[in-house]
């Protein structure tokens, strides 16, 4: 990018310095709300400790929520198994929406946002019934079958209205240098969506990382426990301890924030490559 | 006698007892565990899962899907008030006949007001109590010392009226009023006021009903001495806890935990103020035995166990209620000398005034639907009194009448909905042999086969994990069904239920909610998104992270948002107002003022842009620098730049953006069901919160499924319509052939 001037460059930065500060207070009493005595985190302003700070909330969360070794394990499985079904079947429906021609394909993607229009809510018993048809409750199959066989219909929009920007002419010459339609998706198109992939990562990543719903209603055993699910046991019916909730949430969150910052990298990189090659 | 036999039986072989139970406290579920391995050690070969989300939120619904699905569950527990919609299902096992066989147990052991709660008409039994509560008044005994004021023994209507009367002044009220129906019908039943008439039908019309309303209206509206509290959100911080507030009621024992880390001020619980005659509610939940147990005997004897002395006391103590069983509640276990409140032996002593509401099938729709319009006359002030009551004596009406109706419609067949369930495969399969069949011509078939190929995984899923759940789901909206039993025991509505739709004000008004929510929430969301992906795309120092931070939001749970936005928003040491009175400006109380609820809902969507910021962002990227050059040496202005370079070059993502916003403005649920639970009156009750209540919590999975049809319909009336648009602004530069 070019210089910029000095005067356009300090008010893009204050602009932003402002923004992260309405962005980051919500975290800093998260974090100070987490340090309060029990029952008091509500009505507590930003790091004010009249009462001391309570940093036993941590070990008592955690040892609420179980055991560290399983919640964690069984997370990153789901995760990964999550990121990469989804990936996998939300890429090659939408290149093949966007840049393949086929009898009916409007209708079909039609179809693919109506699906999204479906609430979530009145199909979860249904499908609860399907997978109990199938034998899979209390097993991983619930969630991660639907993001393999699938996918999300957001990231199939997503995938294919990314694919619609890259010009024709590189699957063109790609098609000349005697590519058939699955070599020109993986060799030419994949690499040029690096950005969308990253996203869909993340967003797929996060998303499942945070899934309380569909643990809650599939599994049941100890030992198939996810972390966000745990985090759940401090919401009772009349009162969230919200001191512990708080807590569990700071560690949850920290190693997906982690994973976030540190995958930037990879993530820009990608970004780069496709920019100069377009 | 056959249970004798089941014991034999039982005995021999191994048996695993499934228990789902959620209690109030946090403490609670350890106790439940000690309990199991109690009673496993008393009953060798007897393994008891307690399952583990047994204490987290959400365990009602998943004691529902459980239900549905057949999946066996030996013991669980319920609201009083849904004893009613149980028993017409026909879902719980009658213990009656377990309790005669025991030996061991004894009626006079616990309260008998209690017990009655939990008897059908012939006065069977059908569990124990977990712990319960009458409503009482809480009392902030510091105020009312620096006030000069005491209550008195025995306290009249007027004694009450006057005190608060007297607390009242600049920030300080003398009640904070709950106004669910449970804590409404004490003033009801004291004014010799009834819910139902000799006929079974609703009497809150009756003048002695509409009187203690407008008792209550007068407190709040005219004198102002009463401040209603504007909802029963999951998150409450509210008057009476900052010491704002001299009484605080009716409420349950819950609140003596929540209150227990009150420093600031002394507090202590009075029985309610008596008029013509004493009279409170009980709230209860129970412990029970669902029909689908494949071993009753042992399910009885758990639900023994936990009724039983060890649990009782330990439920007492860590302070889950007011325990059923009569030697702990007289235990130190539960009167706890030297702890807050002093008087727990009020919640005793009121007992023999108190009631149960009258147990309906379906009471919760009854008690939502009721509460939504005394919050229109008590909160709100929309309506008078009198027409509150009437209109709840109507409403309540028509849906005793729908509840007979529903009784006479005939059973759908079960297979109709096991073959509604496969179709989506069968779908699939006739799609695929439609397709290999036609022969076009070669080059184009090549490209046609690679597509379906390509699409394959797509077309699976979609055949079989939402064609079939659509297709039922389809087939319920034309018939009702309870989320308690299985799919054979639906019946068929037909086009009724959405003639319903019209009728419905409830669902009129959410769908009014919904609107305007998307209105303001999704362009303001397109341009925070926008706004955020512009100032991060370019490169300079610590970029990643603000990136990361502008992200965060999105992924923090709707609890732990609810619990940041409930600090934020607070009306008086919140954030925001904190901010506004910088500025000199005095801020809205948040989320208890109707007029204000939405735009603290479209405040917390634009905290939330992060997933649109980073489709942007990843669009922006993309834009070929060289674009940029061009038009700036042609000498356009950043603006221009913007608007004829970067905006048409991403118009593709501006379009899945809107598409995505509406479609998530439309199907807005967690944060409002945390937060507000709709309230108040109906003023955040969103669509979908609205379909989810009618599904789960008034177990009208048929209506709830018809309100999601309605709801598809609208959002793809306003899709297609954004489509039909965007073929004008938006440009593909690799656009489909």
């Amino acid at each position: 990018m070019n210089p910029e001037r000095g005067f356009a460059r300090w008010s893009h930065r204050a602009l932003l310095l402002a923004l992260a500060a309405a962005f980051v207070l919500p975290f800093l009493w998260l974090i100070s709300a987490s340090l309060q005595p029990e029952g008091k985190a509500l009505g507590r302003g930003l790091f004010a400790f009249p009462d001391g700070v309570h940093l036993e909330n941590y070990p008592t969360a955690l040892q609420i929520m179980g055991d560290p070794k399983v919640l964690i394990f069984n997370t990153v499985v789901l995760t990964l198994a999550c990121v990469l079904g989804q990936l996998f079947c939300c890429s090659l429906a939408g290149y093949a929406f966007a840049r393949l021609r086929f009898r009916g394909r409007d209708t079909l993607f039609l179809l693919v946002l109506a699906t999204m229009m479906l609430p979530p809510q009145v199909l979860a018993i249904p499908q609860f019934l399907l997978f109990k048809e199938f034998g899979l409750i209390d097993t991983f199959g619930p969630l991660i079958l639907p993001t393999v066989l699938g996918g999300a219909p957001f990231f199939i929009f997503l995938f294919r209205q990314y694919f619609l920007t890259i010009p024709h002419e590189l699957a063109e010459a790609a098609r000349m240098d005697g590519c058939g339609f699955f070599a020109t998706y993986w060799k030419v198109m994949l690499p040029l969506a690096r950005p969308v992939v990253g996203t869909v990562a993340v967003f797929t990543f996060l998303a499942t990382w945070n899934d309380f719903w569909a643990p809650l209603i599939y599994l049941n055993s100890e030992d198939k426990q996810t972390l966000t699910l745990a985090l759940a046991t401090f919401n009772q019916t009349y009162r969230i301890a919200v001191e512990w909730l708080m807590a569990g949430t700071a560690v949850v969150l920290a190693p997906c924030v982690l994973v976030y910052f540190l995958s930037q990298k990879f993530f820009l990189r990608g970004v780069r490559l496709s920019a100069g090659k377009g | 006698m056959a249970s004798l036999l089941f014991v034999a039986a039982a005995a021999q072989e191994p048996a695993e007892l499934k228990v789902l139970i959620h209690e109030r406290h946090f403490y609670a579920f350890p106790a439940l565990e000690q309990v199991a391995r109690e009673f496993e050690a008393a009953h060798p070969g007897v393994r008891v899962h307690v399952l583990s989300s047994a204490s987290a939120a959400g365990a009602h619904e998943k004691t529902r899907f459980m239900l549905a699905g057949g999946i066996p569950l030996d013991v669980t527990w319920i609201d009083v008030t849904e004893l009613a919609a149980y028993l017409a299902e026909d879902v719980l096992v009658d213990l009656q006949p377990y309790f005669d066989a025991d030996p061991g147990w004894n009626p006079d052991d616990y309260f008998p007001q209690v017990l009655d709660g939990m008897r059908d008409a012939r006065r069977h039994l059908y569990g124990l109590p977990s712990t319960f509560t009458p409503y009482v008044m809480y009392v902030n005994e510091t105020l009312l010392a620096r006030e000069g004021l005491a209550v008195p023994p025995d306290w009249s209507w007027e004694q009450f009226h006057e005190l608060c009367r007297r607390a009242t002044r600049e920030n300080q009220w003398g009640l904070e009023l709950t106004l669910w129906l449970q804590p409404l019908a004490p003033w009801i039943w004291q004014n010799g006021g009834r819910f139902l008439d000799e006929h079974g039908r609703c009497a809150l019309d009756e003048p002695a009903a509409v009187e203690a309303i407008a008792f209550l209206h007068r407190l709040v509206h005219q004198e102002q001495v009463a401040r209603p509290v504007p909802f029963e959100g999951q998150i409450q911080f509210g008057l009476f806890q900052a010491g704002k507030a001299a009484f605080y009621g009716p409420v349950g024992y819950w609140e003596t935990y929540r209150f227990q880390s009150i420093r600031e001020f002394e507090w202590d619980v009075v029985p309610l103020p008596r008029h013509k005659e004493a009279a409170t509610a009980i709230a209860m939940r129970f412990y029970c035995v669902p029909a689908v147990s494949r071993h009753p005997q042992l399910a009885y004897q758990f639900v023994r166990a936990l009724g039983g002395d060890a649990m009782q006391r330990e439920l007492a103590r860590i302070g889950n209620g007011v325990p059923g069983l009569k030697r702990a509640a007289a235990s130190a276990d539960f009167l706890k000398p030297g702890v807050a409140p002093e008087s727990e032996h009020v919640f005793l002593d009121v007992l023999p005034a108190a009631r149960f509401l009258p147990v309906l099938s379906n009471w919760k729709e009854i008690e939502e639907l009721t509460k939504a319009e005394f919050q229109d006359c008590l909160l709100l002030g929309k309506t008078s009194p009198a027409e509150a009551c009437a209109r709840v004596a109507a409403a309540t009406n028509d849906f005793l009448d729908r509840e007979a109706d529903l009784r006479r419609r005939p059973f759908l067949p079960g297979w109709l909905f096991a073959a509604a369930l496969c179709s989506g495969a069968a779908a699939l399969a006739g799609a695929l042999l439609g397709a290999l069949r036609r022969r076009p011509a070669r080059l184009a078939a090549r490209e046609e086969r690679a597509a379906w190929l390509f699409l394959a995984p797509w077309a699976a899923g979609c055949a079989l994990f939402l064609a079939g759940p659509a297709a039922v789901s389809l087939l319920l909206s034309l018939s009702e069904w309870s989320p308690l039993r299985p799919l054979s025991a639906a019946r068929w509505m037909g086009l009724d239920q959405y003639r319903r739709l019209a009728g419905d004000a409830t669902f009129q008004d959410s769908v009014r909610v919904t609107a305007q929510y998307a209105l303001f929430a999704v362009p303001l969301q397109l341009i925070a998104a926008l706004g955020l992906a512009l100032l991060l795309n370019r490169r300079f120092r610590g970029r990643n992270a603000f990136r990361t931070l502008f992200y965060l939001p999105t992924i923090l749970s709707p609890v732990v948002l609810g619990a940041v936005w409930r600090w934020m928003l607070d009306a008086d040491d919140g954030l925001f107002n904190d901010a506004l009175a910088c500025a000199g400006v005095r801020g809205p109380d948040w989320l208890g003022d109707p007029s204000w609820i939405l735009p603290a809902f479209v405040l917390l969507s634009l905290w939330t842009v992060g997933a649109q910021m980073l489709v942007f962002l990843a669009g922006l990227q993309a834009v070929p620098p060289s674009l940029q050059e061009a038009a700036r040496i042609d000498g356009a202005g950043a603006w221009r730049r913007l608007w004829h370079v970067t905006l048409p070059a991403i118009s593709p993502l501006l379009l899945l953006n809107l598409v995505a916003g509406i479609i998530n403005a439309f199907q807005l649920f967690a944060q409002p069901y945390v937060m507000t639970q709709g309230g108040p009156g109906n003023e955040s009750r969103f669509l979908a919160l609205y379909l989810y209540e009618q599904g789960f919590r008034f177990l009208r999975m048929g209506y709830a499924s018809t309100l999601a049809w309605a709801l598809f319909l609208i959002v793809l009336a306003l899709t297609l319509l954004v489509l039909r648009s965007s073929t004008r602004w938006v440009h593909y530069a690799g656009a489909p052939r």
